[in-house]
């Protein structure tokens, strides 16, 4: 019945003279939007959040979030370049996307019900986990917070992380004194000053701290301990659900493509030949990948060859081709002891 | 018209506009409590005290009495209200001592001594507070860790966490007894009339520490030692007293930034007073230490009482930047409950009001040291 109300839909436009396409779908006003701009407006940051947002030498954008703005853009624009990126701080990433100065919001956010209520906001699937640590200095010995007993923490005022640390290591039974700071810059000052053994914040940005810049890397030492886990997905405007649809499955399909195997480098190969039926449907080669989002069906296909897939990002950005050097730990597929997964492809 | 007519129209004219003046001040209080109250519900904000109560969760870094992440909001806020007081009296006592010391030295004859207190004084009144602060608290803590600490025979240790000092092994009550104790001898010994100010001085003294450590060892636990020493054990040290890094450079920056206005009070009053009466002295053949303490500082303390006690208020109203380098005071209890809770209206005014009661005393007793001080008949 509703296939065929859309048919007569369809007939209507075309008699109208609108170059729509013939489709049984309904499609995104945010995709249409992006496509007769020609350009796709993505989050970017005041300054580098390195690993996820972060601008090189050469003034260009790169990172996780960055790489994933492009592989959206490929997807709905077949070009990665067409991604434009625009600065912005934390504090005006939600007004920005309410006001349309940004089509979608990839930037290290974390789904919560404030955001997904009252500010109006509409969540993808997580694409990356991170929960509050510890880094602690490493001639201390330590390995896990339950060695912090009679230590010092410092950590920012106002936040999570101030509550989330202290009530951690009261659960724990440490003893301990807490220092805030009201900047992030005076309380990594003192922490390399050594004012505090340990410096609470979230995990993936230690990290990054300390692989790139503390002076040695191993003078300091991230522990074991994981306070919380913040679920990271891409944000956008409520009432599009069709533009949710879209995120969704571009962030799927990069994650079925490293389940899969499908790399940047193979996918061509894999096209011309593909090895089982989901990878041919992935790929565009049996119809409706695109079909049923309103695009073209190959979207996939140039998006892994543009990006890779979501194990190549991760690495690239990330992981070991990248001068941080994280482990995958909780952002890898479910299949190897990570906590993402797709939804399934039918 | 005759003039007693005019006096009373004058005086009626003047009432009314008095009632006037008190009317639209009224209003205007009113008219902004009603808008914020309006604004808040339509914002479906809770306001009211009743958070008061909660727990806050959160810590931070220094305290009098004991705390915990369990704490309410009110003793949280009584906790900074304490630290407050403390690092303002702190850094009152030492900064009016230094004050008074460096604004005689500017007053000397000598040109050496004179030099050095002019440039203190310019050095310190000249560079902005806050700057003095992250200064000295970036200078103290690249000092050594706790586990390279400097130590003085074993029981004072100075490390980039803090100064850790011998305690006296008493619940912090008996020191506070211990503590009025030496105030009321203080009086005692002040009123003995024969003595001279450094003999009282030293009197006072001896008698303290003798006073201390007799109480001290009444109250230590039994088969304990009476004093505390710190210790290193793991990541701090145990036992002692430790004073908090942030609160040291603290207490340094603002005493040396009131010092340096306290001197030029000081230096002021000095020199208000008429030369004809040191110059009485020296015929008199008094010694410059006696003109000092009976002729000079008393002529003087009646011109620099006033700016002086501006100076206290100001120092009061200082530990304010505490916020800056992680030291909770008042203020800083304040800002982190206003992101923890989100009540600031009620968390602003809380925080007018405790700084309108400790500087309206301070202004009390200043009033009343003055009244003291007015010459009898003037």
């Amino acid at each position: 019945m509703a296939t065929s109300i859309a048919k007569i839909a369809c007939a209507v436009a075309f008699a109208a003279g609108v170059a729509a396409p013939v489709t049984a779908f309904s499609k995104s006003a945010t995709v249409t939007e992006i496509e007769e701009r020609g350009t796709l407006l993505c989050s970017g940051h005041n300054g580098s959040y390195f690993g996820f947002v972060e601008v090189n030498d050469k003034n260009e954008w790169k990172g996780l979030d960055i790489d994933m703005c492009r592989a959206l853009t490929t997807a709905i624009l077949g070009d990665p370049d067409k991604a434009q990126i625009v600065p912005l701080s934390w504090a005006q990433r939600f007004p920005a996307l309410q006001s349309g100065d940004v089509d979608v919001i990839i930037k290290a956010t974390g789904w919560t019900m404030g955001r997904d209520t009252e500010v109006g906001l509409q969540f993808s699937l997580p694409y990356f986990f991170g929960g509050t640590q510890f880094m602690a200095h490493g001639d201390l010995g330590i390995t896990e917070a339950k060695e912090l007993d009679g230590g010092t923490i410092c950590v920012e005022a106002g936040t999570t992380i101030e509550r989330l640390a202290g009530n951690y290591l009261k659960t724990i039974g440490v003893e301990h004194t807490m220092v805030s700071y009201e900047k992030a810059s005076e309380l990594r000052a003192a922490y390399l000053a050594n004012r505090c053994d340990a410096f609470a914040a979230w995990g993936p940005f230690l990290a990054v701290l300390r692989a790139t810049e503390l002076e040695k890397p191993d003078a300091h030492i991230i522990l074991s301990d994981q306070l919380s886990n913040e679920p990271i997905a891409a944000a956008m405007r409520q009432g599009d659900e069709e533009f949710v649809d879209m995120v969704n499955w571009m962030i799927a399909a990069l994650l079925i493509a490293e389940e899969e195997g499908v790399t940047s480098a193979n996918v061509e190969e894999m096209a011309a030949n593909p090895p089982n039926p989901k990878i041919a449907r992935l790929l565009g080669v049996d119809p409706g990948m695109g079909e049923r989002l309103g695009i073209r069906d190959t979207w996939a296909r140039e998006m892994i060859a543009a990006t890779g897939n979501f194990g190549e990002i991760y690495d690239r950005n990330l992981g070991e081709g990248s001068p941080y050097k994280l482990d995958r730990g909780l952002n890898n597929l479910w299949s190897h002891g990570g906590v993402l997964y797709a939804p399934i492809l039918d | 018209m005759d003039a007693a007519a005019l006096k009373t129209r004058r005086k009626r004219r003047e009432l009314i506009l008095q009632t006037l003046l008190v009317v639209a001040v009224a209003l205007i209080v009113w008219a902004a409590i009603s808008t914020a109250q309006t604004k808040l519900d339509e914002l479906n904000m809770t306001s009211g005290f009743g958070f008061l109560e909660r727990a806050t969760g959160w810590a931070y870094s220094f305290s009098l009495i004991d705390r915990s992440i369990d704490d309410s909001y009110s003793r949280t806020l009584l906790i900074g209200f304490m630290n407050t007081l403390f690092l303002g009296l702190i850094c009152i006592v030492l900064s009016t001592i230094l004050g008074f010391a460096i604004g005689t030295a500017r007053d000397a004859r000598q040109l050496g001594l004179n030099a050095v207190a002019t440039v203190y004084i310019q050095l310190f009144r000249n560079l902005p507070l806050i700057l003095q602060l992250v200064f000295w608290y970036a200078v103290l803590i690249h000092m050594p860790g706790p586990r390279q600490a400097y130590s003085l025979g074993d029981a004072l240790f100075l490390s980039n966490r803090g100064m850790m000092l011998p305690a006296l092994n008493v619940s912090p009550l008996v020191v506070l007894g211990i503590f009025a104790c030496l105030v009321l001898l203080g009086f005692a010994i002040f009123r003995i009339k024969s003595l001279q100010f450094l003999h009282k001085l030293g009197l006072w003294l001896v008698a303290s520490i003798g006073l201390t450590l007799t109480l001290a060892s009444m109250f230590a636990p039994a088969e304990s030692s009476m004093f505390s020493l710190p210790v290193q054990k793991g990541l701090r040290f145990q036992g002692g007293l430790t004073v908090s890094i942030e609160l040291v450079a603290m207490i340094l920056a603002i005493t040396l930034y009131g010092s340096a206005y306290i001197a030029e009070v000081v230096r002021g009053g000095l020199h208000e007073v008429p030369s004809g009466l040191t110059e009485a002295g020296k015929a008199l053949g008094l010694s410059s230490r006696s003109i000092w303490f009976h002729v000079k500082i008393p002529m003087a303390l009646r011109t620099i009482m006033p700016p002086l006690g501006n100076q206290w208020i100001f120092i009061m109203k200082a530990t304010t930047l505490g916020v800056a380098i992680g030291f909770s005071d008042l203020f800083y209890i304040v800002s982190t409950s206003i992101t923890q809770s989100g009540q600031t209206l009620e968390l602003m005014g809380l925080l007018m009001l405790f700084f309108l009661l400790i500087n309206y005393s301070l202004a009390q007793i200043v009033n009343f040291i003055n009244a003291r001080l007015a010459l009898k008949g003037h």
